[in-house]
């Protein structure tokens, strides 16, 4: 079974006298035990989509399930199985981080003589029991995050939709936290859907990334199968012991895209088309010439700039512009 | 319904209340207040004034017939005891108001407050149903009025009754009349006052709206109380159970309405 599946998923928000798509036709399947990330800039669609599949939100058209049960039939049962973490913390401040895990807890019906020991549990994996006594206002914006992830995962819930969870964490926190979405998809099978920004996290953390711009999925696959994407703009910086004027001629006869040349630092950086086959022979033959080189090295493209590059085609101006205002 | 849902909601609620200044001033400052402001402004004056200087009056047929029931010794009481009972009646049912203002700052302290500190969220993304987010609202903004009524009755029953016994010879109040006012009328009008303002609360953003559109409702329901207090004191049975029939009724429908008009995605996406 999928953990999560959408067809032709889409959302249309009313205002005033218009509408406002915030969801495109999204096609979506993701297996149980994955880890998915959602990336996409502002305003993309990413919180809908998580509202849509947490049964928050009816769906404008299409569908999907989540564990089988479809999002519109099966609302209620659906949020009992799922954990989430809001965009906004929604901790009650007047509130200790107990009496806030204990009243998710009643809402999801953990059994009373487990609800004490879970607890503990969770808010020691996350590293504020010292805090457990305090009212959840006086903690720092990271605790109150940290304490918004725990409380998604408080009920054990076999998927959990974090809506950019580590925005607001420490590099130490959110190093907890990668943590223990890696150790629980792995050991317990949780599937995790997580919007976020952090190009780097999505990179470290997913199975799969779905770039997601105004509303529509524009590009998914592993990380290293969106880097397969711009493989032709992987460049070669060589870098020489001493430099001389030949070295550029030498690229610029041979016809190699020139994307970077720095002659005081004695480097040049550019783009060879059939990078395996023929690296070994321009070696050769600068070495042939006389030029001592000291270093090569292969440098691909990164992810960031896959997503950036990705996202700016897309950005044609389109006829419904209110996105552009977030 | 999940009753233990519906019972976290409410706890939870219930705390939030406790730490709350402004509601903790409704349920318990604003009551106490209410009891002693009025005997002692309203009341107490009139007890002041020297019998001697107390003009006899002639309070009609409809007075005597009203009073005479709910007071044994009306008719032999002299006019400025027989004015004293008419205040305080009245004044009690001034003190009853409580049961209809305090849902106004409840209702909305839980529902528009939870919208605007963003909590709701995570209870509408919760398991929990329409109807028992609605009916553990309904409850939690309750308790309250009926603890701020308590107070206000005691502690205005007590004053009251010291001001007064000395006039009439016996403790006017607790009576029946009273006794019913404050358990079944007042409860009852109370949880209207509290499902109106939860529906208000439901479509509202700012707790300043809903006060507003809540003072609307305020007017009928003390209306509905006076009506109630006339009817206690011609104590009709017949009357009393048809006002309660008809109270109960009204719980039950706006308890539907309120619920159905609930919507998950509009307390969600109209938030802001
Ligand atoms: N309640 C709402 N009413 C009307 N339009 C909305 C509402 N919420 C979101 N939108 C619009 O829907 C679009 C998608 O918003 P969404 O919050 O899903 O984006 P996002 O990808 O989560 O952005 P961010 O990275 O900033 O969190 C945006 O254009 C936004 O303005
Ligand atoms: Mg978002």
């Amino acid at each position: 079974m999928l953990a999560v599946e959408t067809h032709q998923l889409t959302k249309d928000y009313e205002t005033k006298d218009t509408f406002l798509r915030a969801v495109n036709n999204l096609n979506l399947k993701i297996e149980e035990a994955e880890i998915y990330s959602l990336l996409g800039p502002n305003g993309a669609g990413k919180t809908t989509s998580v509202r849509l599949l947490t049964g928050l939100l009816r769906p404008s058209e299409g569908g999907a399930s989540v564990l089988g049960l479809d999002i519109v039939k099966n609302a209620q049962e659906i949020r009992g199985k799922v954990g989430l973490l809001t965009e906004t913390p929604a901790i009650y401040e007047r509130l200790t981080v107990r009496q806030n895990l204990e009243f998710i807890a009643r809402l999801y019906n953990v059994p009373k003589k487990d609800i004490r020991h879970r607890i503990e549990e969770i808010i020691d994996l996350f590293d504020i029991s010292e805090k457990i006594d305090l009212p959840a206002g006086s903690l720092s914006k990271g605790m109150k995050q940290k304490l918004a992830i725990a409380r998604a995962m408080l009920h054990d819930p076999p998927v959990i939709f974090l809506d950019e969870p580590t925005a607001s964490l420490a590099p130490e926190s959110a190093k907890i936290v990668r943590d223990q979405i890696l150790k629980l998809a792995k050991t317990e099978k949780r599937t995790f859907f997580i919007c976020t920004h952090n190009l780097f996290e999505a990179e470290r953390l997913s199975s799969r990334i779905g770039i997601i711009n105004h509303g529509s999925l524009i590009a998914q696959g592993t990380p290293s199968e969106l880097r397969e994407l711009k493989k032709d703009e992987t460049t070669t910086l060589f870098r020489f012991d001493q430099w001389s004027k030949e070295i550029k001629d030498y690229f610029e006869t041979n016809k190699l895209e020139i994307v970077e040349m720095d002659t005081e630092r004695k480097i040049i950086s550019v783009i060879i088309p059939k990078i395996e086959q023929d690296t070994p022979g321009i070696i050769k033959e600068l070495i042939h010439q006389n030029h001592s080189i000291v270093e090569v090295k292969h440098e691909f493209p990164t992810l960031e700039k896959i997503y950036l590059e990705l996202v700016e085609s897309e950005s044609v101006p389109r006829e419904n512009h209110e996105e552009e205002e977030s | 319904m999940n009753w233990q849902r519906v019972w976290a909601m409410i706890r939870k609620d219930v705390i939030e209340f406790t730490k709350s200044k402004y509601v903790m001033s409704a349920i318990i400052g604003m009551p106490l207040l209410f009891a002693i402001i009025f005997p002692l402004t309203a009341i107490m004056p009139i007890a002041k004034i020297d019998p001697a200087e107390f003009e006899s009056a002639d309070f009609g047929q409809f007075i005597n017939n009203l009073f005479s029931k709910a007071v044994s010794n009306w008719s032999s009481l002299d006019p400025q005891a027989q004015t004293l009972v008419m205040l305080a009646y009245s004044m009690f049912i001034v003190v009853l108001m409580l049961p209809i203002i305090i849902p106004a700052v409840t209702a909305s302290e839980t529902v528009v407050g939870e919208k605007e500190r963003k909590t709701m969220e995570a209870v509408l993304a919760s398991p929990m149903s329409e109807s028992e987010i609605v009916l553990s609202k309904i409850i939690s903004s309750f308790l309250p009025s009926v603890i701020g009524t308590l107070i206000a009755a005691i502690g205005y029953i007590v004053i009251t009754d010291i001001i007064v016994y000395p006039f009439i010879g016996q403790l006017l109040f607790p009576d029946l009349i009273s006794m019913v006012l404050v358990f079944i009328f007042s409860p009852m009008v109370s949880i209207i006052s509290v499902e109106l303002m939860i529906m208000i609360s439901t479509r509202v953003t700012s707790v300043r709206d809903a006060y507003q559109l809540g003072s609307l409702i305020v007017l009928p329901l003390i209306m509905l109380v006076v009506a109630e207090m006339f009817g206690l004191l011609f104590q009709s049975t017949i009357t009393m159970i048809a006002g309660i029939a008809i109270l109960a009724v009204i719980i039950f429908i706006l308890f539907k309405i309120t619920a159905n008009i609930f919507d998950r995605e509009r307390a969600l996406v109209k938030m802001v």
